[in-house]
């Protein structure tokens, strides 16, 4: 007795090749899907108490980033400000802003804003700033293009593949220490003394490696640096 | 006859034989087995019960939640709430330090406390106060070091116990602070009327100067009051000994820096509450350094006297084994109730006039003569210190043998007392009066400020019963202030909740005198108040925030001219937490003592009962912290209960007996800490007690020790149901007394965790005297097993010193890793010539087994610049341990370690990170005499070749390129494999969810450096990773390396003796490195090649020949 029509054959031969394909597909697909901004977070824009604007106040008005987190050259946490560091240029300027209320509420009532977390890493990555930003690792690295950003968002995976990336090659992210906060800045605006030319990314990352004592890769990847 | 140690043995120490419990020194079948497990039986089984519709609902549950979990949207979504006001000098992320003091039995101790965001996190000692830390720091520790003990670390847990009392009560009603204040003040002017005619104020022992001073001034306004101090454990003896002696209450202060001869009369003196001073300075005089030998010329070998001269001698009689005890040189076990004839017989022999005591101590004549002979060949050099509970005659007696000694002005000093009140009388002799009044009617109010004289006073007294018929008085009014509404605050009309040490401000003497002011860490969790507070408010003054009570206090006490800028002068002691030069200063008496009158106490035959503290519970007061409950007491290692402790002897003669028994009859086997015990009941004074009898190795013969702390009514969460309340036998008449035990059939089960992660025989404590070291150096490092495997080892091992060897640029691995085979000397040299022998034949066909190293990469390019590769490792010295636990304590708060409770530690799954090894040797279990106990503590060795990561399916465990063996838990299934291929047995896991997720004062607590561990993960101890992370960032951040002695595990940080050393290997002048370069250094199974980190300078003792034999 005959099960199967001949014609299931060629069925057979395709699935032969479409069943491995169609688990790589999928395989590729939740990959896909587990690094997208979806899972991530990644460029996605979260709605604060106050729409706070760092394209006003970086990139037009050129306040310094350490100017409200203090906490950054020193601490593993940034620092988001006080809301006296807010009160202390708005108590003369958009004093009528409702935009401001609850700023203006908060310093009143001495309650604190409860502001959205917009980069967070998992409890158990104990990521920390002070060392980053001593070695000469630029705020744009991670945060991205703030100065561009009207409302802040997540602009990297924050994924582990994202941190090892720069941790086994941390000259592609290296930067002289008094251009760490800077915006704008690219490795061509230095000049190789030697050569006379523009430096790329890589030479002057190599170079500021050493100068900066960034220590080996190996050293960096190890898991206990994050991971406790 | 009893001498501890034979001086002049010629058996190798190898030949020792090492055993934990009973069941091992018999080698049981079933402990057998039980060892052959990794965990056992029933560890591994999920035995929490679950029913069949939990099971259902469980599983429909994780259906359900299968799909969250698949959906890890951004992170999570979590606040940042930042402060209106930042606070100065704080910024979110780094840990601020505060200076504060710890009170206990009315001593005070200085403590750092580690703050993270408003919230205190960690306890270590102040190395600015006396009482912690030696200002001439040694060359053997940390500079700085400054010690806590066991309490001062936990008392971090009591202040976020979630059992804490939240409320003001009246009759069990809430009302406020306010409310009581004014009920109380409206009583306050009905004192005044008659000049306080039966108030009574009864506190604990007080030695705070400003509290004390509003006391007095109450005395002042009700000059009719009474100030009654009483706590159960206190030092009244010791005051009374001096009057007894001198003609004056004196309190003795000891120098062990000075003291090279010390006997210890039952005083557990290496683990005074509140003094790890004590400890600390002891061990700076047992050092073992024999490459360190004053005026020795290099290559010269030591003599024995020069080597001597290094190791303070220790006797010790005592009746219950102290951790002191343990590490004695010499030791004797006896009744309690013979020292005093003990301290007679020791003064007659140094020519005192005494009236001799019990006749039956002649045997031990032999042992007393070549005592006291060796303290008197070193007087001025020489200590004798008895117990605090010991009683005053046996005090007076020892004061006299200390000024025969000449050792008053050198090795102790007289000062006027700490404490404050009426001295003239005991806290007993007041408190029996007070309950005398009590019962009679004549108290009109009552204020218990702080203790619990409800549960923790003699029975017999019946402080309840008084109390009730106090009561009758309609017109009585009383008041508790206290942490917790136990036994005493459901008593009292008003009850009012007391601020932890941690919440309020305070002042306190220390163990000489200096006084400290301690600021608090945080605000009241459950607003509460302090004893200053209300009687600031009663006595109407002006300012009564317990800061300002202080403040002001000391702005008029400065104890020199008092400063110009006192603004500045404050903020300089409030930094410091010390008032410098408030030391009492000494008035050691010149008149010679006469102790010839004092009369004989009578010793009673049968057998003995003893009533201590708890090495952990204390007077029963941390019996609702967890921390403590679970620590196992450092020399019965039971953990959760108390018991009635006794010989073998003893417990033969009563017909109990121990059995590590196998789980439900099972295959035999059985589980690590499940001790099936007998009980006794105990007849004393006409009550009866039945407890679990514990048999303890080198406890006295016809004697039982009973521990405060068990048996708590109102405890708390913890408290409840743990233990046996020994103070329903407790009477007034003292802390020893004759019982009539009798032996039941029936059975207790007790966790204790003497048994578990056994090394089996492997010799792994390793200790001589000074005699056997001279015959062979290399004592420590013959490992007992394995001969012929070390044989090859020793010959193949690259050797640094004369640069031999040496692989590839891996010279400098073999250095000083915990690699036995370094540095040989003496007996090895015959051996060490033939190896190099064949070391230089074999030069190209290393055994590869040694070299190449480790698992770790080579980092070959880092090896260029040394500065940049740093080598993490630790030795401790076994010659100055004791056992006394605060290092498990202190890595328990540091690494936020889970408590798992009774039935969990009876499995074997106590998660203890660090343990402490207490082992026996000796042939005779019944003859306390021949029995030696070493101690050793063990935390993960962090070897170079760990067998752990090998078998790990999802590297979970794995080398960082420093060396630590990194654990990550994000990435552990739970295999267990590494734990089972672990040979030092220093893994833990999670079989449960352990960590309290949900209390949230106990979220408040945690290290927020570490991450809190979820069920079904591995643990284990990472040499305080965190800290070492963080001083990392802090030098690279300056470019510079880490400085030695820069990170201090928490370990390292709370051992009051200084026996552990952390430190960076590759720094070749390390203070780590002076320590591994001991002869007596040696790797913990060594013989296995795993090449541990962690190393341990083997025990030395220094007995005396002179003593009688065995």
């Amino acid at each position: 007795m005959q099960l199967f029509h001949p014609s299931l054959n060629s069925i057979a031969r395709l699935l032969v090749f479409a069943l491995p394909l169609s688990g790589a597909g999928t395989g590729v697909g939740l990959a896909i899907v587990y690094r997208s901004g979806y899972i991530t977070g990644q460029g996605e824009v979260i709605d604060q108490p106050v729409p706070f604007s760092h394209l006003h106040h970086v990139s037009q008005l050129g306040i310094d980033c350490r100017f409200c987190h203090t906490g950054v050259e020193t601490s593993s946490f940034a620092g988001v400000p006080p809301t006296k560091t807010c009160m202390q240029c708005h108590q003369q300027m958009w004093v009528g802003s409702e935009m401001l209320n609850p700023i203006r509420e908060s310093y009143r009532a001495n309650k604190p804003i409860k502001w959205e977390r917009v980069n967070n890493a998992p409890d158990y990555v104990y990521f920390n700033h002070s060392i980053h930003i001593g070695k000469g690792v630029g705020c744009v690295s991670c945060h991205g293009q703030l100065d561009k950003m009207p409302l802040t968002f997540q602009s990297k995976s924050l994924l582990m593949e994202w941190c090892l990336d720069c941790h086994r090659a941390p000259e592609k992210h290296l930067r002289p220490l008094d251009k760490v906060t800077s915006m704008v800045w690219k490795a061509s605006d230095v000049v190789n003394a030697e050569t006379g030319k523009p430096y790329t990314q890589e030479e002057l990352g190599a170079k500021l490696k050493k100068e900066h004592n960034v220590r080996d890769s190996k050293v960096i990847t190890s898991c206990s640096m994050c991971h406790r | 006859m009893s001498a501890k140690i034979d001086p002049n043995s010629t058996k190798t120490p190898e030949e020792t034989k090492l055993w934990r419990g009973l069941d091992e020194f018999t080698n049981d079948p079933a402990f057998q087995e039980m060892l052959h497990r990794e965990f056992p039986d029933d560890a591994t089984s999920w035995t929490d019960p679950v029913t069949r519709r939990q099971m259902l609902a469980l599983s429909g549950a994780s259906l359900a939640l299968a799909g969250v979990g698949c959906s890890p949207r951004p992170a999570s979504r979590e606040k940042i709430v930042t402060y209106v006001n930042q606070p100065v000098g704080m910024t979110p992320g780094l840990p601020l330090f505060f200076a504060s003091g710890f009170t206990l039995g009315g001593i005070t101790s200085g403590v750092i406390v580690k703050s993270r965001e408003g919230r205190p996190v960690k306890i270590e000692g102040n190395p600015d106060h006396p009482s912690a830390a030696n200002p001439t720091p040694t060359w053997s520790i940390a500079k700085g070091h400054a010690g806590t003990d066991a309490y001062t670390q936990a008392s971090l847990l009591d202040m976020y116990d979630p059992d804490r009392s939240q409320n003001v009560l009246w009759k069990g009603n809430p009302r406020t602070w306010d409310e009581a204040v004014l009920a109380i003040r409206n009583q306050w002017d009905q004192f005044k009327k008659d000049g306080g005619k039966g108030v009574v104020f009864l506190t604990e022992t007080v030695n705070s100067p400003s509290y004390a001073s509003l006391l007095n001034e109450v005395k002042k306004v009700l000059p009719n009051s009474r100030w009654v101090s009483y706590e159960v454990i206190n030092r009244d003896h010791v005051r009374e000994g001096t009057k007894l002696a001198f003609g004056e209450y004196l309190n003795p202060v000891y120098d062990f820096t000075k003291a090279d001869r010390v006997l210890s009369l039952e005083s557990n003196f290496t683990e005074t509450p509140a003094v790890p001073r004590y400890a600390l300075d002891f061990a700076a005089k047992r050092r073992f350094r024999p490459d360190a030998v004053d005026g020795l010329k290099k290559g010269q070998k030591p003599s024995a006297e020069q080597l001597q001269a290094q190791l303070a001698r220790l006797y010790v009689i005592e009746s219950m084994p102290t951790a002191t005890g343990m590490v004695a040189d010499h030791r004797l076990a006896v009744k309690s109730t013979l020292i005093e004839s003990f301290a007679r017989a020791i003064a007659k022999e140094l020519g005192i006039a005494v009236l001799a005591g019990d006749a039956s101590i002649s045997k031990h004549d032999a042992w007393i003569k070549a005592c006291a002979k060796d303290l008197m060949e070193n007087k001025g050099k020489s200590l004798v210190i008895a117990g605090d509970h010991l009683p005053p005659a046996v005090h007076a007696i020892v004061h006299a043998i200390n000024q025969k000694l000449e050792a008053i002005g050198k090795t102790v000093n007289y000062t006027a007392p700490l404490e404050y009140g009426d001295l003239t009388k005991t806290g007993l002799t007041q408190f029996v009066e007070l309950v005398k009044d009590m019962k009679a009617g004549s108290v009109k109010a009552l204020f218990i400020l702080g203790g619990n004289p409800a549960w923790s006073s003699p029975v017999d007294l019946d402080f309840k019963g008084a109390f009730e018929a106090a009561k009758k008085n309609k017109d009585f009014f009383s008041v508790h202030m206290g942490q917790y509404l136990d036994e005493t605050g459901i008593l009292t009309e008003w009850h009012i909740p007391t601020a932890h040490y941690l919440e309020t401000w305070s002042d306190g003497r220390a163990y000489d005198g200096t006084v400290s002011v301690h600021q608090p860490l945080i605000a009241p969790l459950y607003a509460g108040k302090t004893p200053v507070e209300l009687l600031a408010q009663l006595l109407g003054k002006e300012l009564t925030h317990p800061r300002d009570v202080v403040r002001e206090y000391w702005l008029k006490n400065w104890p020199t001219k008092t400063p110009e800028d006192t603004e500045f002068a404050w903020a300089k002691v409030v930094q410091d937490g010390v008032i410098a030069g408030t030391a009492l200063p000494a008035k050691n008496p010149q008149a010679p003592a006469n102790v010839a009158a004092i009369p004989v106490t009578k010793v009673t035959s049968g057998f003995e009962i003893n009533f201590r503290a708890d090495s952990t519970l204390y007077d029963g007061r941390f019996a609702n912290n967890g921390w403590l409950q679970e620590l196992p007491k450092p020399v019965t290692k039971l953990t959760w209960d108390n018991a009635a402790i006794m010989s073998p002897a003893t417990a033969e003669k009563l017909g109990v007996k121990i059995r590590f028994s196998d789980f439900l009859g099972g295959s035999g086997g059985g589980e690590h800490g499940r001790a099936i015990v007998r009980m006794v009941e105990l007849n004393y004074e006409g009550r009866k007690l039945k407890v679990p009898a514990w048999i303890q190795p080198m406890h006295a013969d016809d004697s039982i020790t009973l521990h405060f702390g068990g048996g708590r009514e109102r405890g708390g969460r913890v408290a409840q149901g743990r233990g046996f309340n020994t103070y329903a036998l407790f009477s007034s008449t003292g802390y020893t007394g004759t019982v009539d035990p009798k032996g039941l059939t029936e059975e207790f089960i007790l966790a204790c965790t003497q048994s578990m992660y056994s090394m089996e025989g492997r010799r792994p404590a390793r200790q001589a005297t000074v005699a056997e070291y001279l015959k062979n150096p290399n004592f420590a490092k013959i490992p007992w097993v394995a001969g012929e495997e070390t044989e090859l080892i020793y010959q193949n091992v690259p050797n640094k010193r004369n640069g031999k060897g040496g692989h590839n640029g891996h010279d400098d691995h073999s250095h000083g890793h915990g690699h036995d085979h370094d540095h040989d000397h003496g007996k090895g040299e015959a051996k060490k010539d033939h190896g190099h022998d064949q070391d230089h034949e074999h030069k190209h066909e290393h055994d590869k087994r040694v070299i190449p190293l480790t698992l770790y990469p080579s980092n070959a390019d880092m090896y260029s610049e040394p500065e940049k590769l740093r080598r993490w490792g630790m030795a401790i010295d076994l010659t100055v341990c004791n056992g006394c636990s605060v290092c498990m304590v202190a890595c328990q708060a540091e690494n936020n370690i889970p408590v798992v409770g009774k039935e969990n530690v009876i499995r074997g799954r106590a998660m203890h990170w660090i343990r402490v090894d207490r082992y026996f040797s000796g042939n005779d279990v019944k003859d306390s005499s021949n029995l030696v106990a070493q101690v050793q503590p063990v935390p993960c060795q962090q070897c170079e070749k760990a067998p752990c990561e090998v078998v790990c399916p999802v590297a979970a465990t794995v080398h960082s390129a420093d060396g630590l063996n990194d654990m990550v838990y994000n990435r552990c299934v739970g295999t267990r494999y590494c734990s089972n291929n672990c040979p030092y047995k220093v893994r833990r896991f999670n079989f449960i969810r352990y960590a309290d997720w949900k209390t949230e004062s106990l979220k408040l607590m945690r290290n927020p450096e570490v991450s809190v561990r979820e069920r079904g993960v591995m643990e284990k101890c990472t040499y305080c990773v965190q800290r070492i992370r963080a001083a990392e960032i802090e030098a690279e951040r300056q470019r510079r390396p880490i400085k030695d002695g820069e990170v201090i595990t928490a370990c390292q940080a709370a051992c009051p003796s200084g026996a552990i050393m952390f430190g960076d290997i590759a720094d070749a002048d390390s203070k780590l490195n002076e320590w591994k370069e001991r002869p007596t250094n040696y790797g913990l199974l060594a013989e296995l090649n795993t090449m541990p980190r962690t190393t341990y300078l083997a025990a030395v003792r220094n007995p005396n020949p002179a003593m009688p034999k065995v």
